[in-house]
């Protein structure tokens, strides 16, 4: 209900009562952050259907309200509160789903790096080198496969099968210089010696940090790293 | 496009009638914005958005009295001073208004450009809708507007919503619309105008109709003037 002191403030245009005008205004606040989160979430709404979508909306927009200027950046929340809700016992991926999804959203709207040319970057990658990654590179870990559930058509309709979801999944997301956003699965070993990369770790530890990966691996991974374009500078 | 065309940065966040100010890296963002873009004008409306603390993303009007003059013009120039340059603020649509205004929405609208030292925005569209939803002549307030202290002019298009006309930016300007537009241009026919409309939005030919009828009239009134 709107705030009566408010209402007594203030006229209502056209025919609107007060409390009518007031409540164009009150209504438009959550209407809008349903929308970003919509926007952001979209893949999430498609598994819950529009009542359990708005209704986890309504929820998550009572209790957490927009701070940030940019609409876009509402809703870092929502993959953990997504996860408390009994739809998700049923869903247990849908955190996950969620927390793919605002990081896609980080990096599409992340300013694209100019990763080192790899003959570069392959003269100077000594094994006590630090390799700093761009801006527009995420490393995720989840506890679920989702990826393919974020890339499903929107208009299959089909369920969700265990199959599809069960078993961790560890992503590198990225974008190069004008490109689009880039996916790609890692292996456990990758995911560790590209987070202590990350990290700031020199190429040696990274490396070492990454349980079972072997030569052939490390040089794959670098080929990859270079191909990509992750790093912008070498210290 | 800026390489083609002259681009005016038009934000809706900049809330410069917060009593808190312009919140904090904002106008820091919109520099670097500004510095990589070279617009030709930076603009936001004459309104507020909310708290520091919570924002609504919505343009919520302000009421008329000195103390809003006096809060927008100390952001103006907290604006002015870190872009640079000088801005310009838009008249917004609004479906409710104070009880403890104490001057109209035009005489407000132009103390503040005076005082702060900004430009006016003048939405052609909202103009009319604040009229039609608050009961006053919508010519009067545009014929009221100095020439010299407008920057730009806006056209969109309004919803009614049965008992208030809403600006919902998603449909092609009314046929009052369009006379009270020509009304402004024959007082000021040199000022860019801007079509908005941003939801539900047409095929290109449907959007480009908008500013090739906006153009014409222009040319229209251009002619019309003495030599």
């Amino acid at each position: 209900m709107a705030d009566p002191e408010l209402v007594a403030s203030v006229t209502g245009g056209g025919r609107l009562t007060a409390a009518e005008a007031v409540d164009v205004y009150r209504g438009g606040y959550p209407a809008r952050l349903t929308g970003a989160l919509g926007e952001t979430y979209e893949t999430c709404w498609r598994v819950l259907g529009d009542d359990g979508f708005f209704a986890a909306a309504r929820g998550f927009i009572a209790r957490f309200p927009s701070r940030s200027h940019d609409l876009s950046d509402y809703g870092a929340a929502f993959p953990e509160f997504l996860e408390s809700l009994p739809v998700a016992k049923d869903a247990p991926y849908l955190g996950d789903l969620a927390r793919f999804a605002w990081t896609f959203k980080e990096l599409f709207h992340a300013k694209p790096h100019a990763g080192l040319e790899p003959a570069l970057l392959a003269a100077q990658a000594r094994p006590e080198a630090v390799l700093r990654l761009g801006g527009a590179v995420r490393l995720l870990c989840l506890r679920h496969r989702v990826y393919s559930l974020f890339r499903r058509d929107e208009k299959d309709e089909t369920p969700v099968q265990e199959a599809e979801w069960k078993g961790e999944q560890r992503l590198i997301l990225y974008k190069k210089e004008g490109n689009p956003i880039f996916v790609r699965e890692l292996t456990a070993p990758e995911h560790a010696a590209l987070t202590a990369l990350a990290a700031g770790l020199p190429l040696a530890d990274a490396l070492a940090a990454a349980e079972g990966l072997d030569e052939a691996g490390a040089r794959e991974l670098f080929a990859f790293v270079s191909a990509a374009g992750l790093v912008t500078h070498i210290e | 496009m800026r390489e083609d065309y002259p681009i005016a940065l038009h934000g809706v966040s900049l809330s410069i009638g917060g009593v808190e100010g312009p919140r904090p890296g904002y106008l820091q963002k919109l520099k670097s914005l500004a510095a990589r873009v070279d617009p030709f004008l930076i603009t936001d409306h004459l309104c507020f958005t909310g708290t520091h603390a919570s924002n609504t993303h919505d343009l919520l009007p302000l009421p008329y009295t000195e103390d809003a003059i006096a809060t927008v013009s100390r952001n103006v120039a907290i604006a002015q001073d870190v872009l640079g340059r000088q801005i310009a603020l838009e008249n917004v649509s609004s479906y409710l208004s104070y009880r403890e205004s104490a001057m109209t929405e035009w005489e407000f609208l132009i103390a503040v450009a005076r005082r702060s030292g900004c430009r006016i925005l003048l939405d052609v569209n909202n103009a009319y809708v604040s009229a039609i939803n608050h009961r006053f002549s919508p010519e009067t307030y545009v014929d009221a507007v100095p020439r010299d202290l407008v920057a730009q002019l806006h056209l969109g298009g309004y919803t009614d919503a049965g008992k208030f006309l809403f600006d919902t930016h998603s449909r092609a300007p009314t046929g009052p619309v369009w006379e009270l537009y020509r009304r402004v241009i024959r007082r000021m026919p040199d000022k860019p105008v801007l079509i908005e409309w941003d939801e539900e939005v047409p095929e290109w030919s449907g959007l480009e109709a908008q500013a090739v009828r906006a153009a014409e009239i222009q040319r229209e009134e251009r002619e019309r003037q003495p030599a």
